[in-house]
């Protein structure tokens, strides 16, 4: 397979140069007879299948794929044909969804997800050196996914990141060292940097929370 | 002064929880809605003049209103995707006051006979979910949720959906495809979703903060919500303020007021010594104004005139220390990496607009390429099946017409720097 | 859901007035009530719905601000629209260059150059400049997407019209897009090929160079084939196709849109073999049996050979017609052997004899079912046929019914049919219980004793009631799809009449858009019955002066030497037909086998004395009559290859060289000579019947047709199941990719079939067999091997294996019950 191009932050991996591999059988609706799916995998899809009405289900789609990438760390060929037996559509399906969706991995990564934000707002603040320092300091760790993003929904802590889910931020450059480390040792990233913890900017809003809070 | 509605409370501790949210008065506007004949108060939606807050700013009674009358199922669809660049107030709003969403939700599904609703809320956004998930939970144990809404024999359920990222995800139908698990791409519109949405049935598609202010329309009622703002912007406004300011965040604001107040006076201006250079007025989709526009009104109506829109309220201000064609190429990026790929003009041109940028920055385009992607941007606007494409277009417009010798001279300088690389290179 | 009736409406286009249905899409109304082109590249009505994607088509419509795409806008009265004005050109040109931004333009060496949307569409509607310079994407080419497609990516314009099909029109779900925005394209699932059907379908709706046929690549240019139209008759469905033709080859197979046949779509069966119509196995030239080993003759010995055992045989031969034999032909064999020969002993079918009066019923005009009716019925019951198996293309309708019209399809098969997923009920049956099955139909459309029948055909009585519920409540327009299996074998009369009854009680008889429509066995099954290719009919389906033996009758007396010859006109008993090692007996005693064929098949290269080269389909001139009572002209698209000569020029020789003086000259003094003699064809001529065919069913002449037998019957009580004592009831299926052409082709061979034993899970438990290991299936001292598919959706207690296939054929066994054990 020759060099396939990648966006320049390495979040999506086209696959324009494969070919179809002809000793391969078509890739059909899955059997549940010859296709096992493991037990706790096929609970939580069954159980998002329920919520919606019936003849719908393949509305689990999303979440499906959500469960295949919690078991496996991501969406493998095998944990998709798995899904897709389970939601009785082909695996095609699935993966045309997958694909489409900056969060869903199609290749193996990291357990470890770190997205920088690299949009306007926090590369107004310095945001592509983050990433840049955050890369160098992380080097190439097998367990760590990380990957530069688009706006995050965070402008006001920028430049910021989500490290496996929890944002935080602003980051400056002295406490890149400190947070590749806490991403390593699976530490609490940042904690005083916590956007749950931030208080709402707007001065108004202390003024109306009662004292008696 | 009322112009603290959404963010009344905001930051009182375990608000998020029933307990604390009731104790504050919360679901009390539910109870006198669910008194209200359903048509009554689609009136009431109407009257108080609140439009939409997602981007499209599109009077949410209307649209309630157009949602048919029937025995068919229904779904209301709170739309939580907030992907525009410079927006994050529903974050906020849904971190840590998810009650005063669900009791919009409910009031809604109410006034227009659904039973079945959905939060789609964007995949990034895991901790917020998670806190909605909890606050789900904490309804339906309540009894606000399920077979018998508060008692009032009304059936409703809610349910949160994460998404897995995608901008396009914001745009309503593709929203729908999307929550219908498939990829986001777009509908072609008509049908309508008010006619033919989540699996083809009749929904209500609104954005968080349009929800959210339902109950304080209930409290308040028409006249006095609608008496808030001015003429055409009734109500009060979560802004979202980020880039160089030296107090980013979010602030509830009265409609119409000066946008040097809110730039300057809530978000404190850039920083020392830094003037503003422009700034989007209403996320990365709006196209830009200038320090020339800072006495505009922060309303629907003024900020169109400027020549912008309001978009969802989120303003980026960008100083004069930064390049116009740095912000325009991370611009054009986002919309060309964004672009679903359903419809022609926006998927090759944006990746198009996206490439002369980067000759732009790199100094192998000539000034020539700036009519080029003038013109490019010009075929954009108005072809496409969505309006994401727009949404690149105008901004990158506005930029190349109110910045054009910038982007000469960064061509230029760009240019004879990469001459004096190759002769280093070559000597 | 009954077609819906348009009004008219008028509307105003560049200035002139267009009349056209109200809601019609714009796009069409424009082409076909306006004569405007609006170019338009992902719209494709043969799909489904607009779009909206590639933005081709915008138009100007007065009181809209913004551009509207005209494959979506429907038409309204009183509605102004302009494709002409400055700004609709300027969107056009803008569409058009962003489309060319990521397009190689290599038409040089494109196999759609000079056939191809893009270029005529830049050249009409584009501005011809590019001011693109940035470089393109770059990626290799071409790569197979199957054995049969093969894929450009460069050249995608990302229309969606190839995916829309996968997941709209074939429901196979298995093309897809991947990615998003510039970066996406069209592929598979994990590298796996896209193999599927109707797969085909897509090179011909692909606008650009991105999918082409991979047996097509590079045989030739645009400019110097030629189209000739005619019919595929390699199934029942009977698509209309049209072949592409150089240096007297066809190199490809084309769809000819009919709406009462196929819809515009071809199977890749239909659409790939007419490779096997090249290939150096076939036979082109006579052959005759000398010392063992069939040779090759000169025609005139091989003719005065056949001629010579004929007249010996006088009295003591048999003929079998195989399903793909034009009416001509038919007609002709029945008439020499009817007349020339003494004999009576002539079949067309595999299922056993039939009571006339039945054919004629189950045939009568006013009971038939169009294709059409399938897609705009209320409801549907696919009765013991697989239609993707047995007539490919009309699965494709039933499914179209299903998505676009609400269609509620109902399916009773003893083997899972792939249509299940898309029904609102699935009723199984144990495999040969169809007269058992309908009577327990009947039984409950009546309201009688259900549990009794049900019982004795393996199905469930509960379900077969709701089958009947749901088909009276749906609605009025309901068809039965019947497969000629049906009314097979020992109770294929009463199932008949059983099916008969069901008509009757739904009222299905003299309703416009209800009916039964018949699968037959036979490309032309219908054809050769109503041409009087069976043992008790005469042309006209009139009773013949003595009846003669069936095709099981025909294979016992040549076993037991009460006759001596036997006529195989395209068809081996070996393959098609049932009960194998009874055949191999037949032939190997016969003195005398006559065979037309195209292919050295086992019983041909064994048994034939004579052999005459087969005209391929693309050779062949004709008419053939399709399962609804559309007769079709077949017209000859390339010269006979190598020696071969038309059979009904053999036929009418054979018939002078045995006494008949009449002087046949041309195939169509043979068809006005057929169409003559059968009452209900009367009037109908070769060009009356025209280039989209004419269903004599609908002519007032149809009512000539003799009435058959009347419903309702008293059904007798079917016969109990034989008890299993272990064993596993055998069902049998000939899949779609049975048959000598598919073989032949070298595209398709992958595909030709081999044995493979479907069985359910708890049935290859109790076994110990494995799925995909071998296992053998016996029967009275007999047995095939074939690796073992264990499927969920299987019935428990029953064995499906298939037949038509060149080794381990299901014909090898004679059921009802076999042993299955691991190999
Ligand atoms: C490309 C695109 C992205 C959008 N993203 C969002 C979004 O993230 N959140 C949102 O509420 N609306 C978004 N919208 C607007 C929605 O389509 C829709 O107008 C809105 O959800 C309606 O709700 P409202 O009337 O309450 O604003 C987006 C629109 C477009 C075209
Ligand atoms: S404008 Fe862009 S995002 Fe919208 S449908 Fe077209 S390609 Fe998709
Ligand atoms: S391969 Fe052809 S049919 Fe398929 S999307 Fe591309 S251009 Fe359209
Ligand atoms: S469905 Fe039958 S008639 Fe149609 S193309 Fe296939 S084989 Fe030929
Ligand atoms: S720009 Fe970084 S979070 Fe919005
Ligand atoms: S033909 Fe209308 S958008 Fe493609």
């Amino acid at each position: 397979m020759s060099d396939v191009q990648r966006f320049e932050h390495g979040s999506r991996v086209p696959g324009w140069d494969d070919a179809a591999d002809l000793t391969k059988d078509p890739a059909v609706i899955p059997d549940p007879q010859t296709t096992p799916v493991p037990a706790e995998l096929r609970t939580q899809i069954e159980a998002e299948m329920a919520r919606y009405p019936a003849g719908r289900e393949r509305a689990a789609t999303i979440p499906a794929l959500w469960a295949v990438q919690r078991h496996y760390g991501w969406c493998t060929p095998e944990g998709i044909v798995q899904a897709a037996c389970v939601l009785e559509m082909t695996p095609a399906e699935l993966i045309a969804v997958a694909t489409f969706y900056d969060m869903f991995e199609t290749r193996p990564v990291g357990r470890n997800t770190v997205y920088v934000c690299t949009n306007i707002s926090c590369s107004l603040c310095g945001a592509d050196e983050l990433l840049a320092a955050l890369r160098d300091e992380i080097g190439e760790d097998p367990d760590v996914n990380l990957r530069g993003f688009e706006c995050l929904g965070a402008c006001d802590i920028a430049p910021m990141a989500s490290v496996n889910g929890a944002y935080i931020g602003p980051i400056s450059l002295d406490e890149v060292p400190e947070l590749a480390r806490q991403i390593r040792e699976g530490a609490e990233p940042l904690p005083a940097k916590r956007l749950v913890l931030r208080p709402s900017a707007d001065p108004k809003v202390s003024a109306s929370t009662p004292e008696d809070a | 002064m009322t112009d603290i509605l959404l963010f009344r409370d905001i930051d009182e501790p375990g608000l998020a929880t029933i307990d604390v949210y009731e104790r504050r008065g919360g679901y009390q506007a539910l109870r006198t809605a669910l008194k209200t004949d359903p048509a009554e108060l689609i009136e009431t939606l109407k009257g108080s003049g609140l439009r939409g807050r997602g981007g499209a700013g599109f009077p949410m009674g209307l649209k309630a209103s157009f949602i048919p009358q029937g025995d068919m199922q229904k779904y209301v669809v709170v739309n939580a995707d907030e992907s525009e660049p410079g927006t994050f107030k529903d974050r906020e709003l849904m971190q840590k006051n998810p009650h005063q969403l669900i009791e919009g939700v409910i009031i809604a599904a109410y006034a227009v006979g659904a039973t079945k609703s959905f939060i789609y809320i964007r995949g990034e956004y895991e901790e917020q979910a998670d806190i909605l998930d909890a606050a789900v939970q904490e309804a339906y144990a309540k009894g606000y949720l399920g077979e018998n809404v508060a008692g009032s024999g009304v059936e409703l359920s809610l349910h949160v959906q994460r998404g897995a990222g995608a901008y396009i995800c914001g745009e309503e139908t593709g929203l729908l495809d999307s929550l219908e698990g498939r990829r986001g791409n777009p509908r072609l519109k008509p049908p309508f979703p008010a006619n033919a949405g989540l699996f083809q049935g009749p929904t209500l598609i609104n954005n968080v903060e349009t929800l959210s202010a339902l109950p304080h329309i209930v409290e308040l009622g028409a006249e006095t919500y609608s008496a808030i703002g001015v003429a055409n912007s009734s109500g009060t406004k979560l802004i979202s303020i980020s880039g160089n300011v030296q107090r980013p965040g979010n602030y509830e604001i009265e409609l119409g007021m000066s946008s040097r107040d809110i730039i300057y006076g809530l978000a404190g201006g850039p920083p020392e010594g830094r003037e503003v250079k422009f700034w989007f007025p209403g996320g990365s989709s709006s196209p830009v104004l200038t320090a020339d526009d800072l006495d505009v009104g922060y309303d629907f109506d003024s900020i169109a005139k400027a020549g912008s829109m309001l978009g969802s309220g989120a303003i980026i201000v960008v100083d004069d220390s930064q390049s116009v064609v740095d912000v325009c190429l991370k611009l054009a990026h986002f919309y060309a990496h964004e672009s679903c790929g359903k419809c022609t003009p926006c998927r090759e041109g944006t990746n198009w607009t996206e490439k002369m940028l980067g000759r732009v920055k790199d100094g192998t385009a000539t000034p020539m390429d700036l009519d080029i992607m003038a013109s490019v941007q010009q075929r954009i606007i108005g072809n496409c099946l969505c309006v994401l494409g727009d949404a690149m277009a105008m901004p990158v417009s506005s930029m190349i017409a109110k910045f054009r010798g910038e982007f000469e001279a960064h061509i230029e300088a760009a240019r004879a720097a990469a001459d004096r690389a190759a002769v280093g290179v070559a000597g | 859901m009954p077609r819906p009736v348009a009004q008219m409406v008028t509307f105003t286009l560049n200035g002139q007035e267009v009349t056209a249905p109200e809601n019609a899409i714009l796009a069409d109304a424009a082409l076909e009530h306006g004569n405007v082109e609006i170019p338009v590249f992902c719209y494709e009505p043969k799909i489904g719905g607009p779009v909206g994607a590639c933005r081709m088509c915008l138009v100007e419509i007065e009181g809209i601000p913004k551009l509207q795409a005209g494959c979506s806008v429907p038409v309204k009265d009183g509605m102004v629209v302009h494709t002409d004005t400055p700004r609709v050109r300027e969107a056009q040109e803008a569409v058009l260059e962003f489309i060319l931004v990521n397009h190689p333009l290599d038409c040089p060496v494109c196999d759609k150059g000079g056939e191809c949307p893009l270029q005529d569409k830049s050249f009409g509607w584009g501005d011809g400049i590019s001011r693109f310079v940035e470089p393109k994407r770059h990626f290799e080419k071409p790569l197979a997407l199957s054995p049969l497609i093969a894929i450009d990516r460069e050249r995608c314009i990302l229309c969606y019209r190839c995916v829309r099909f996968s997941q709209e029109v074939s429901e196979d779900h298995q093309l897809v897009l991947q990615e998003r925005g510039a970066h996406a394209f069209v592929a598979t699932f994990d590298g796996h090929p896209y193999v599927a059907p109707f797969s085909g379908n897509i090179i011909e709706l692909c606008p650009v160079g991105a999918l082409t046929s991979q047996p097509y690549r590079f045989r030739a240019r645009p400019w110097d084939i030629e189209q000739s139209g005619s019919i595929c008759t390699l199934c029942p469905a009977q698509c209309n196709v049209s072949f592409t033709v150089r240096d007297d080859r066809v190199l490809r197979v084309l769809q000819r849109d009919h709406e009462g046949v196929d819809d515009g779509w071809l199977c890749d069966k239909g659409r790939f073999a007419y490779q096997a119509i090249h290939v150096d196995e076939r036979i082109t030239q006579p052959l005759l049996r000398d010392g063992g080993e069939l040779r090759p003759v000169t025609w005139e010995l091989a003719l005065e050979t056949a001629a010579a055992a004929l007249g010996r045989g006088r009295g003591r031969t048999a003929a079998l017609a195989g399903g793909a034999a034009t009416n001509e032909e038919g007609w002709l064999l029945q008439g020499l052997l009817r007349d020339s020969l003494d004999s009576a002993d002539i079949d067309s079918r595999a299922g056993g004899t039939l009571p006339l009066d039945l054919h004629q019923a189950l045939g009568a005009p006013a009971l038939q079912a169009s294709v059409p009716d399938l897609e705009f019925a209320h409801a549907v019951l696919v009765l013991g046929t697989e239609p993707v198996d047995d007539a490919p293309v009309l699965d494709l309708r039933l499914r179209k019914g299903v998505r676009r019209h609400g269609l509620q399809l109902f399916t009773a098969t003893s083997r899972p049919s792939a249509l299940d997923e898309r029904a609102v009920l699935a009723v199984r049956y144990a495999p040969g219980a169809e007269a058992a099955f309908v009577a327990a139909l009947d039984a409950a459309l009546t309201g009688a004793d259900v549990a009794g029948p049900a019982a004795a055909a393996g199905a469930d009585a509960d379900a077969v009631r709701a089958l009947a519920d749901g088909l009276r409540a749906a609605g009025e327009d309901i068809v039965v799809l019947w497969g000629e299996r049906v009314c097979s074998g020992a109770a294929g009369a009463d199932a008949a009449r059983g099916l008969l009854n069901v008509a009757a009680r739904l009222g299905l008889e003299g309703r416009d858009g209800a009916g039964l429509l018949g699968v037959p066995d036979g490309a032309n099954g219908r054809g050769l019955r109503e041409v009087g290719v069976l043992p008790n009919a005469a042309p006209g389906l009139a009773a013949p002066d003595t009846d003669g033996r069936d095709a099981a009758g025909i294979a016992a007396a040549l076993a037991a030497g009460e006759l001596t010859g036997v006529y195989l006109l395209r068809t081996d008993p070996l393959v098609d037909l049932a009960d194998t090692p009874l055949w191999e007996r037949a032939l190997e005693k016969a003195t005398t086998v006559i065979a037309h064929a195209s292919f050295l098949t086992p019983g041909i290269a064994e048994h034939a004395t004579v052999v005459f080269p087969a005209e391929s389909h693309a050779e062949k001139e004709g008419t053939v009559v399709h399962p609804d009572g559309r007769l079709q002209r077949l017209r000859p698209a390339i010269g006979r290859q190598g020696e071969t000569r038309p059979e009904w020029q053999v036929l009418a020789e054979l018939r002078r060289a045995l006494g008949n003086d009449e002087r046949l000259l041309t195939c169509s003094m043979v068809t006005a000579r057929m169409l003559e003699s059968i009452p209900f064809y009367a009037g109908l001529t070769l060009d009356t019947i025209g280039a989209d065919g004419t269903r004599w069913t609908e002519r007032p002449q149809g009512a000539a047709a003799p009435a058959g037998a009347a419903a309702p019957f008293d059904l007798p009580a079917p016969a109990p199941a034989a008890s299993p004592n272990g064993r596993l009831r055998l069902g049998t299926f000939r899949s779609i990719w049975a048959s000598p052409e598919v073989g032949a082709s070298p595209a398709l061979k992958f595909l030709h079939p081999r044995q493979r034993v479907e069985l359910a899970p708890g049935d290859a438990e109790r076994l110990g067999v494995r799925h995909g290991s071998p296992v053998t299936v016996a029967c009275d001292g007999r047995s095939v091997t074939g690796i073992a598919h264990v499927r969920a959706s299987a019935p428990e207690g029953s064995v499906f294996l298939e037949t038509a296939i060149a080794a381990d054929s299901a014909a090898e066994l004679d059921g009802p019950l076999v042993e299955v054990r691991p190999a």
